[in-house]
């Protein structure tokens, strides 16, 4: 543009210097843009694992082959939200001569947990004169599993009633184990060394003890995929799955099955199992849970018989706002389920607002949920809430709970 | 901002009164045009605030009808030196760091770009200087070779458009 006014002024003007001004621009145009090529840039990313866990870092490459020369090659990786690179910048810019291959390391680091698709990279070249841009978004699609960061949980809760399988947990019926129950008569068939010597001497007679099997147990996690309350820096989603692989690690550790169920617009679940295998389904299924909204009612009928054992224990993962959900606890509990619920709870992450009609709104939105929570517990369903306290500590709340309260058919 | 303050300073310090007075508000207007390119990150400012400058330089030239001026290769050099820092300085505004001696090697590039210009420009002065003594004829050729030169220009422009990106 400077060129082309120049050269017009200088015929206007009658001024051959306006034209001398001219020349520079016009040929550093023309040189510029005869020498210029596309340089071809290929450029492959390269994950050094498929698999993380929140919050560590994980090592990448940018592997940059460019054919002809490039001034100046700019970088950009297109990360999705959740990963961040650890280590420097997301952008880079270098320069290739012609045939040249450099390699780009990268840290990156995943602030959640979720299933990422990465190796999107926006390309731009320059040639030196800064006249042409060649620019290309290269697309190499790798999936980096992020895995929710370990919750210690030394305690859990134990359902109420065991299955036939051996595990950790003492049943209450009685039969073959370590932990003593009772003292009964001999009966022809029973077992010398389960002859109470010392009762016996008292008694005058045979005496036998009994004890409780250990046995292993049922669990469903039941995780609330209706609804999302966002904060800053965290939201009820994360929390319900970060708690859920905490949950399910340490029932199979125990030896006891657990299953899956994501119960919202989108349904979800496995069948329960034991074992290494079933904790890494458990843990891929839960990291495909997403909030699908749906306005359809959806109660538990949908849930395929199989999934939910007689005798389980079926532990809500909520934030206990949906309603669909919180009737679905109920009608479980109705259906004679022992069913505890993990309370994510949502009020720190809900502002109360500036004016007093949204300060009397939320006062109102906090009382009907403490009724709720009455009306669950009520129905026998013990509700750990848990917020600024530790997970642990939370599920202690329940377990005094049902330690006390009684198991009613309701 | 000191490169097109110093070019800007060439026709101002030479203008006539009437010219300074317009001049300095024109100047006004490209600083504040580059300022604004710099800073907003508008590009299209740049040369705004260089036509602007260049445009005050040819209307002290004809107004004033000064004789043929032999600092205008030096203006020439100025000129394309200004745009290009001044295109440079946005680059860096991504804030991305680059390899080492990246700045340094483009900083050489665009010296040897300034003093390119400032060659060439004085010996297309010196031809203008050796049009003036010989008459039309020369005159003529000199026409032709400008046109035949804008003509190879937007040729070369045109086979690249279709075929770049």
């Amino acid at each position: 543009m400077v060129a082309a006014l120049a050269l017009i002024a200088a015929l206007a003007f009658r001024r051959p210097e306006l034209a001398i001004i001219a020349a520079p621009f016009a040929l550093v145009l023309a040189i510029g843009t005869r020498l210029a090529r596309d340089p071809k840039v290929t450029v492959e990313f390269v994950l050094a694992t498929d698999r993380t866990m929140e919050e560590t870092d994980v090592e990448a490459r940018l592997i940059v082959r460019a054919e002809g020369s490039v001034d100046r090659l700019e970088l950009l990786l297109d990360l999705p939200p959740g990963v961040d690179v650890a280590d420097g910048a997301d952008a880079h810019i270098v320069r290739l001569g012609a045939g040249d291959e450099r390699e780009i390391p990268i840290t990156l680091r995943c602030t959640s947990w979720g299933v990422y698709a990465l190796g999107d990279v926006e390309v731009r070249a320059r040639d030196p004169f800064r006249l042409v841009v060649w620019e290309e978004r290269l697309s190499g699609r790798h999936q980096l599993k992020t895995y929710p960061r370990p919750i210690s949980l030394r305690r859990i809760l134990a359902p109420v009633e065991t299955q036939a399988f051996t595990g950790h947990e003492v049943a209450r019926v009685k039969g073959d184990g370590v932990e003593y129950a009772d003292i009964r008569d001999f009966v022809p068939g029973d077992r010398v060394r389960s002859i109470n010597w010392r009762a016996s001497a008292r008694r005058q007679t045979l005496v036998v003890n009994e004890r409780h099997p250990e046995r292993n147990t049922d669990v469903v996690l039941f995780i609330d995929s209706f609804v999302d309350v966002h904060g800053d820096d965290r939201s009820t989603l994360e929390d319900a799955v970060r708690a859920g692989s905490a949950l399910a690690t340490r029932y199979l550790e125990r030896r006891d099955r657990v299953g899956l169920v994501g119960f919202g617009g989108v349904l979800r679940w496995l069948q329960p199992g034991m074992g290494l295998t079933q904790r890494y389904r458990l843990i891929e299924t839960m990291l495909e849970t997403g909030v699908e909204p749906t306005y359809t009612w959806r109660d538990v009928s949908l849930i395929p018989a199989r999934i939910l054992p007689p005798k389980a224990l079926v532990l809500g993962l909520t934030p206990l706002v949906d309603p669909r959900f919180i009737a679905a606890l109920a009608d479980l509990r109705a259906r004679g389920f022992d069913v505890a619920v993990v309370e994510v709870d949502p009020v720190p992450l809900v502002e109360t607002g500036r004016t007093e009609l949204d300060d009397l709104a939320y006062r109102l939105w906090v009382l009907e949920r403490e009724v709720l929570r009455a009306r669950l517990i009520a129905l026998g369903i013990g509700i750990a809430r848990w917020g600024d306290l530790d997970l642990e500590t939370a599920l202690e709340e329940v377990r005094t709970f049902r330690r006390y309260a009684r198991l009613a058919r309701v | 901002m000191a490169c097109l303050g110093a070019l800007a300073a060439v026709p101002l310090a030479r203008a006539s009164e009437d010219v300074a007075g317009v001049g300095a508000r024109v100047v006004g207007i490209a600083v504040v045009a580059l300022v604004a390119a710099l800073v907003l990150e508008w590009t299209a400012l740049i040369p705004a605030a260089l036509v602007l400058v260049g445009g005050l330089y040819a209307a002290q030239l004809a107004i004033d009808d000064a004789p043929l001026d032999t600092a205008s290769p030096a203006f020439a050099a100025g000129l394309l030196v200004t745009a290009e820092l001044a295109y440079w300085s946005l680059e860096e505004r991504d804030h991305v760091q680059g390899e080492p001696g990246a700045g340094l090697r483009h900083a050489a590039f665009v010296a040897g770009l300034g003093v390119a210009a400032l060659l060439v420009a004085s010996v297309l002065l010196v031809l203008v200087d050796a049009v003036h003594t010989k008459g039309l004829t020369v005159d003529l050729l000199g026409a032709a070779a400008a046109a035949a030169t804008m003509f190879a220009i937007v040729l070369v422009a045109r086979g690249h458009g279709r075929t770049g990106h």
